[in-house]
């Protein structure tokens, strides 16, 4: 039962990794950007939906998708004002660029929010489903479940819309799709911008169950590449294969090693994967 | 003589500081299907970017429809009327035919049901790709994946469509079934420019055919008149 128990525990927070890293994924496998930023916007997210709730009693949980939409604004606006202009540029210049918004951004809200650590506190708290044999917590169940709505309604949009289509074409043939008249630097944008919208909804969802500190973005950071390299980088599903896995890895990994241990497993698993499975399992080369 | 749709005059192009293109003065006219021709580095692929935007001309005009566009984007290429099938097809990994001709109206403005319209026609003008509709584009055969970059072309609705290398790396019997359909493409009111390496199926496809050599446009004639003069096609192409 306690291995159940483990088990549950893994996949009930398996959506809310998967809304982490489907962001990151988004932007690397787009625009071919490693975004170093995507732990800071996951943080600043958390922030927006700790003062929505302070100010206005919103819960967090609704209030993911208003979060991602200020993430979405802010994320267009510094590709389109800022990465475009080095987009031409080798790898690791757009990589130190990100790393340098990132210091921005950590710091910035350092010198605003400060280090300490705030927390929601939902009043009456959510409570915990009990099963009998197992007791889940409901608020990683409802965080979960809305991470994965937002991941489906990604995948629909980029699937069934020309917009989607657009972003698909653009990291696949970036001339082939100029040609057709497809702006680059503005699908760019809006790429970048949906995937700072994803670290927004994630940030606000995590609120209400882990603490919201600046210093907690590496961590973030960290747990989306895992994730991006488990599942297989540039594909959705992979995100979501990779959230739960993680989920999982960690939370046997704190049984067997101690809970200070948890990313230990995932990412020894990871260097593991990468010698023998280097594209992820279930990486592939369209956006889907 | 059908009026002036396309008016190249004093074309120069280079690939950054590399000159390829010297001195092209070209004429499309409407509803009819001209053809580029010239042996290897000519210069007519470059001379063919330029005319939809990717490359920026050093000199010289591009005017269509009395618009000069000479460095303008792709984008404004599109909105004027210009679709350019590209050499090796470029279709987009990951998307289904039917998404790749969707693509290709991205810039139309007339409403979903003249698209869809437009989407019928091309699936009756290709079957192969009705048939295949679902299927990831770059999966299919060379042929196949032709006929699907020049209906992604002619889904922007083009006054001109452009295609570089149309019969490169297939088969006899598929290049007929490509000239017989760009003739119906044609009669249905599309003018054609199309850079061939093959002079035979040039000559076949086109009303009207330019030679380049060495980056310039130094003959042109209507297909039957360069077809009877073989101290032409032998001065310019080796044959």
């Amino acid at each position: 039962m306690l291995w159940l128990q483990v088990f549950v525990n893994g996949l009930a927070v398996g959506g809310l990794y998967a809304c982490i890293a489907v962001g990151f994924s988004l932007v690397w496998g787009v625009l071919s950007v490693i975004n170093i930023l995507h732990g800071s916007l996951i943080v600043l997210g958390g922030y927006l939906a700790f003062f929505a709730h302070q100010q206005w009693g919103i819960n967090p949980l609704l209030f993911a998708p208003v979060a991602g939409a200020v993430l979405f604004v802010l994320g267009a606006g510094v590709q389109g004002l800022v990465i475009n202009h080095v987009m031409a540029r080798p790898f690791l210049i757009t990589l130190l660029l990100t790393f340098g918004l990132n210091l921005f951004l950590d710091n910035s809200m350092l010198a605003l929010f400060s280090a300490d650590y705030r927390k929601v506190l939902l009043d009456p708290p959510l409570g915990v489903f009990d099963l009998g044999a197992i007791v889940v917590p409901a608020d990683r169940i409802y965080a979960t479940v809305i991470g994965l709505i937002l991941i489906g309604l990604l995948a629909l949009l980029l699937r069934t819309t020309q917009l989607g289509r657009a972003i698909i074409a653009v990291r696949m043939d970036r001339d082939a799709a100029a040609l057709l008249g497809i702006d680059v630097r503005r699908t760019y944008a809006i790429a970048f911008g949906l995937g700072a919208f994803m670290a927004g909804c994630a940030g606000a969802l995590l609120s209400v169950i882990f603490p919201i500190s600046p210093v907690a973005s590496a961590g973030y950071l960290g747990k989306a590449f895992v994730i991006c390299v488990l599942g297989g980088l540039g594909s959705i599903p992979g995100a979501v294969l990779g959230g739960f896995a993680l989920g999982i890895i960690e939370s046997f990994g704190a049984l067997f090693l101690g809970p200070e241990h948890a990313m230990t497993l995932a990412f020894l698993l990871l260097i593991l994967l990468l010698a023998v499975r280097p594209s992820g399992l279930l990486g592939k080369r369209g956006f889907a | 003589m059908s009026g002036i749709l396309l008016d190249v005059q004093g074309l120069e192009v280079a690939y950054g500081d590399v000159q390829v293109v010297w001195s092209a003065d070209l004429v499309v006219r409407h509803g009819t299907t001209t053809a580029l021709i010239g042996s290897n580095g000519a210069g007519k692929s470059t001379l063919l970017r330029a005319l939809s935007g990717l490359l920026r001309p050093l000199r010289g005009s591009i005017v269509i429809g009395g618009r000069d566009l000479a460095g303008a984007s792709p984008r404004d290429f599109v909105d004027n009327g210009i679709a350019h099938v590209p050499e090796g097809r470029r279709l987009f990994t990951g998307l289904s035919v039917h998404d790749n001709l969707l693509l290709g109206a991205y810039r139309r403005q007339d409403g979903k049901a003249a698209i869809r319209a437009d989407l019928e026609r091309m699936y009756d003008l290709f079957p192969r790709l009705a048939e295949r509709r679902r299927q990831d584009a770059t999966t299919m055969s060379g042929g196949e994946q032709q006929m699907c970059a020049i209906a992604r072309g002619l889904m922007a609705a083009p006054r001109l469509l452009l295609i570089d290398e149309l019969s490169l790396g297939l088969a006899p019997a598929v290049v007929d079934q490509l000239v017989e359909t760009l003739h119906r493409v044609r009669a249905d009111g599309a003018s054609l420019l199309v850079v061939e390496q093959d002079v035979g199926i040039a000559l076949e496809l086109a009303d009207h055919v330019y030679i380049m050599d060495q980056g310039r446009t130094v003959r042109n004639g209507p297909s039957d008149v360069i077809a009877a003069d073989s101290s032409i096609l032998a001065a310019y192409m080796g044959t």
